[in-house]
């Protein structure tokens, strides 16, 4: 018998992949305290912006702020890179606006390697992973294709569109998940061989423009806030100069000349067969489906502040090069554009993500975790969230504690991870607001309150963060108290002073009360009546915790409601399924009885979102449950 | 393609009793097999067969058998009925023989439950085969069959529909704001939702018609002592119901008595005569003759053409809502209005022309229109009504879309409800409960 001489490292976890998962992945797990690699096969890849410049936006900003207020690093990153701040649907109510930067991409992706490098329990290994190392169904860590063994108890695939990658420009096909590095072959079978079933989807991208080569003079200035709103608790200021964006809009022009080459688009001449997603749609599939839309608004987004390139939001393509050459330069001021970088489709295996418990792992095998676009996600703010969690609960099993599942009414995360393992998905998965049954509870003004204190109890968050997240909250409640009891009463005084802002009261009434008036004034209030204590506690606040404050108060109905609403479906959530139960039940369909065996849901909650499945078979779920509880007991 | 979950059931489908003919029914996986025990042989589907009934070499009844095969059956599973003849010992042989290989007695309500847990019926429409089979007039059974048809379950769909069409272009501004695209205007959001709250307000007002049709009205004959109630009862049941003499304050407690009219099942209250009394007894009896009135669909008040329109009568009509006068004793006096005679039966046909005119106009329901007939069904639609309204409400007082929506995410719910797309398990044990074995 011969030795061989093979190279093996100790972890307590490896993640494998630095992008906007591995990386949040990564950091949670060794700031808990344990020994973490992460394998990347590129250091400088690590956080880069693959698609669009831009973190946040609508319901991704949301995410942003749970990974802040968690303990992660997504927000804080994006604060030092950003170069464009603007919080969408600000008339729409503090339930839906999501906060959005522009970023310089090379920033971004420096800060978050700097941010890995300052964790003294976290390695960066530079190489590519082969395969996983595993004892039958539990995972013991990862090959190197340097024959490196890294010895893990718990593994995280955040490989993204990397799994058996390809890459379509028109005709042409190249093998690999991102412009310039290789895709990962291997590991797919791996995943197979642990007997996971793998689907296939697509994503797109826009070609990029030579910045010197547009005139900005006949586009639209499309401007950021005037005051940046920073994402992380932990910032104090924006550091960056902020820069404006320019608007452009496609016509008559484009859309004929990407009607008359839509047989040489890929997902068109079948070329491609995977599922893109209907809501971040290819120009050639925004001129197909919307035909009677003349013009799609583009959005130009810079690269960075040095950066020579344009990102042109609205327009991915994957047409050859020579129609995309002929429907920039229809833009106005593209006339004359140089495209730097042609537009392409990725097309890439992700996992059906119904094989993942709540926790992310991997139903049935021992320690291995998968987060991100692999689990059939678009968009870096869904990655980095499932990251987290997905680190969150590889700590907690290194460290032998509970699992960590937010549940749909906590976090915009909890929702997303929800449907993923319970709805599955067949295009890539996007955060929406309206995917949250219970999302005025969901507001980025009540982020640190909900989730912060979940992140202390882990030991995640840091102690600045901590004195912070309750510093806020201090002075939050405050102002909060104080307008609930505070009352004016009217007497003569008060109506003329009140008559003087156009308030009215007919008896008395906190200052909460006056605060749901939709008309109502809170500057010129304060200026107004005397009540200096109240002053004092709204001087104490920044401009977002007193909107906090005040929406609070303002929809104090509707938030209390859905609260109750929430705690009485919570009930179902409560009502755990048992691990080994058989499905074959009277009264349940076969075809119910094979999607509830696959998603093998933990709670009757669970259950009863499956597509397909009754409120009938849930009702003789709960019976059959109960019968079995009574018949244990 | 049968769902291999069910079990198999048997039950008898008409009423235990001596009758002409018995139903058996069996339903589930081994129903083929049971049958073709019985009979001796293999069966063709949704023909009816004559065969001899053997269990264990015993002759058990000659019989008629129609086999459906799943998903064509009621309950969507392979299913059969039997035919035999109507003595409780031959239904109760054959149930045992069925059971004996391999089926079970079924829960009441358990081929109704089938079939909707199979997707062949909804809620709405359950409950009108329970209606159908309860049954005790002919516009009840027609209203049973409208809504078995889907009438009220197709008008709440198309709500429902209308509903989920403004709260999904609500959700696309939100969620797509900043795409640059027009998704609805308020000004719209706000028709469509008028238009739905009119379209509930349309169900709801079929309530008082529905409720009318399935449970019955109820008619309270009301009078001075003497003035002929009783008379009026015996007449109108066809019998000596009531006690008659010449005593004033003769009738004390409610005597009750139903019969139909315009189709309807109609509930006759006969009361003690109305007037001062210091009898502690027929006090009381007054007293539950106003309470009565006051709860009645439809109020007769009688005068005796003898003694003609009393104070005292002037009094008790001032309280009460649209009764219906009637003078009595028309072969003693002449009546100015509507009248009638006990002794030559005189005015008697054209009283219960007028009353059949009052319950179909009133009360009954015009055919093949949704209606709700019953409390389940009457909350659902009103929780999505006021719903609705607090939505107009946010909408107009300028509250931001995600308010409005919450709102309409209520009433679309209220709407699933209804037909039991959204439902929890107690709806669903109320509504089998009340079904007899074999439906
Ligand atoms: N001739 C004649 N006698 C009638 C007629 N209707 C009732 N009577 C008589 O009137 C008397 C009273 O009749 P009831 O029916 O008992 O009167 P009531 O209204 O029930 O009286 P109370 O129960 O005492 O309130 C009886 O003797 C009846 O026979 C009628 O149409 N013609
Ligand atoms: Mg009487």
């Amino acid at each position: 018998m011969f030795h061989v001489e093979r190279m093996e490292q100790r972890f307590d976890i490896v993640v494998i992949g630095g992008g906007h998962a591995g990386a949040e992945a990564a950091r949670v797990a060794a700031r808990g305290g344990a020994k973490v690699a992460l394998v990347t096969m590129l250091r400088e890849a690590i956080g880069r912006m693959s698609c669009n410049p831009a973190i946040g936006g609508l319901a991704k900003g949301n995410l942003v702020k749970e990974i802040d207020a968690l303990g992660g690093l997504m927000g804080e990153a994006t604060d030092r890179a950003g170069i464009q701040f603007k919080v969408l649907n600000r008339s729409k109510g503090p339930a839906v606006q999501g906060p959005r930067a522009q970023c310089d991409r090379d920033i971004y992706a420096a800060t978050v390697l700097e941010l890995l490098e300052q964790e003294p329990n976290l390695t960066i290994v530079e190489s590519a992973v082969t395969s996983l190392l595993h004892d039958g169904k539990a995972v013991r860590g990862a090959l190197l294709q340097d024959e490196t063994r890294l010895n893990a108890r718990a593994v995280i695939v955040t490989t993204g569109t990397f799994l058996r990658a390809l890459m379509h420009s028109g005709e042409v096909k190249t093998a690999g998940g991102r412009f310039g590095e290789p895709s990962a072959e291997t590991l797919s079978d791996s995943l197979r061989a642990l007997g996971l079933q793998l689907g296939r989807l697509k994503t797109g991208t826009p070609p990029r423009i030579l910045r010197d080569s547009v005139d900005f003079s006949k586009m639209e200035e499309a401007p950021g806030d005037a005051v940046p709103r920073p994402f992380s608790i932990i910032t104090d200021r924006i550091p960056l100069p902020q820069v404006l964006c320019h608007l452009t809009y496609t016509g008559t022009e484009a859309h004929e000349l990407i009607r008359a080459n839509l047989h040489r688009a890929p997902m068109y001449s079948g070329q491609i067969a995977a599922a893109g997603p209907r809501y971040c749609p290819s120009i050639e599939d925004k001129v197909v489906r919307f035909a009677d839309k003349e013009r799609h608004q583009v959005f130009v987004e810079p690269e960075g502040l040095q950066h020579p390139w344009l990102y042109l939001n609205g327009i991915s393509t994957s047409l050859p090069p020579d129609v995309q050459d002929g429907v920039v330069r229809s833009l106005a001021g593209f006339e004359h554009a140089v495209i730097a970088r042609y537009g392409y489709a990725v097309e890439y295996d992700f996992v059906n993500p119904e094989q993942l418990e709540p926790t992310l792992a991997v139903r049935d095998v021992d320690g291995l975790y998968l987060a991100g676009q692999i689990n059939g996600t678009s968009g870096y703010e869904e990655a980095a969230a499932q990251g987290l969690l997905a680190g969150l609960n590889a700590l907690q099993l290194v460290r032998d504690r509970e699992p960590v599942i937010l549940r749909r009414d906590e976090a915009y995360a909890g929702v997303m991870i929800d449907d993923l393992v319970t709805l599955g998905t067949t295009e890539p998965y996007r955060m929406f607001t309206s995917r949250a049954e219970h999302r005025l509870l969901l507001g980025c003004d009540s982020v640190y309150e909900r989730l912060s204190p979940i992140a202390a109890r882990l030991g995640v968050l840091d102690g600045e963060r901590k004195r912070r997240v309750d510093g806020r909250q201090e002075r939050v409640t405050r102002a909060r108290d104080l307008s609930l009891n505070t009352f004016l009463t009217p007497d003569r005084e008060t109506v003329v002073l009140l008559d003087g802002m156009e308030l009215s009261i007919s008896e008395k009434s906190s200052v909460a009360k006056l605060l749901q008036r939709p008309d109502f004034n809170l500057t010129r209030f304060l200026d107004t009546v005397s009540l200096p204590g109240l002053r004092a506690a709204f001087e104490a606040l920044n401009e977002e915790e007193t909107e906090a404050v005040v929406s609070r108060l303002r929809y104090s109905g509707y938030i209390e409601r859905q609260e109750r609403e929430a705690a009485k479906l919570s009930q179902d959530e409560a009502v755990a399924i048992p691990a080994g139960i058989s499905y074959a039940l009277p009264g349940l369909s076969r075809e119910m009885v094979e999607k509830l065996s696959f998603v093998r849901p933990v709670s009757l909650g669970q259950a009863s979102r499956i597509p397909g499945v009754t409120p009938a078979a849930i009702a003789i779920l709960r019976m059959h449950i109960r019968r079995g509880v009574r018949a244990a007991s | 393609m049968s769902s291999a979950a069910f079990d198999t059931i048997v039950a008898p489908a008409t009423p235990v009793g001596r009758s002409a003919l018995a139903v058996v029914r069996i339903d589930g996986p081994r129903t083929s097999a049971i049958i073709d025990t019985l009979t001796g042989g293999p069966s063709d589907q949704r023909i009816a067969v004559h065969r001899y009934l053997n269990h264990n070499g015993e002759l058990l009844d000659d019989c008629v058998v129609v086999r459906y095969v799943a998903p064509h059956s009621f309950t969507g599973n392979d299913l059969a009925e039997l035919t035999l003849h109507g003595n409780p010992l031959l239904v109760e042989r054959v149930i045992a023989a069925a059971v004996e290989l391999g089926a079970r007695i079924a829960e009441p309500g358990e081929f109704t439950e089938r079939a909707v847990l199979n997707g062949k019926l909804d809620l709405v429409q359950a409950e009108s085969i329970a209606d159908l089979i309860a049954a005790r007039t002919t516009l009840q059974a027609k209203l049973s069959l409208t809504n078995l048809r889907g009438a009220l379950s197709t008008k709440a769909q198309g709500i429902r529909e209308s509903l989920l069409f403004v709260i999904s272009r609500l959700e696309a501004a939100l969620d797509f704001s900043e795409e640059g695209y027009d998704f609805i205007s308020r000004a719209e959001a706000r028709a469509k939702i008028e238009e739905a709250i009119a379209a509930c307000r349309s169900i709801s007002d079929t309530w008082r018609r529905g409720r009318a049709t399935t449970a019955g009205l109820s008619l309270v004959i009301l009078g001075r002592p003497n003035a002929g109630k009783s008379t009026l009862l015996n007449r109108l049941v066809g019998s000596e119901r009531a006690i008659v003499t010449p005593i004033p304050g003769t009738t004390r407690d409610i005597v009750r008595e139903t019969i139909e009219i315009g189709g309807l099942p109609v509930t006759i209250a006969d009361t003690a005569g109305l007037r001062e009394s210091s009898d502690v007894v027929e006090g009381i009896g007054i007293e539950r003759a106003r309470e009565a009135a006051a709860g009645a669909d439809i109020v007769l008040y009688l005068i005796d053409a003898t003694s003609g329109r009393t104070a005292e009568d002037e009094r008790e009509l001032a309280t009460l809502d649209e009764p219906l006068l009637v003078w009595t004793k028309n072969d003693l006096a002449p009546a100015p209005g509507l009248a009638i005679s006990a002794k030559t039966d005189a005015g008697v046909s054209e009283l219960l022309a007028r009353l059949d005119a009052l319950v179909r106009d009133q009360f009954a329901v015009p055919e093949s229109s949704a209606t709700i007939v019953n409390e389940r069904q009457r909350q659902a639609i009103t929780a999505c009504e006021q719903s609705l309204e607090v939505a107009l409400q946010s909408l107009d007082a300028g509250y931001e879309e995600p308010i409005v929506v919450v709102d309409l995410y209520r009433a679309s719910n209220a709407l699933g409800v209804l037909t039991g797309a959204i439902t929890n398990d107690d709806i669903l044990t109320e509504i089998f409960s009340k079904f007899c074995i074999g439906k």
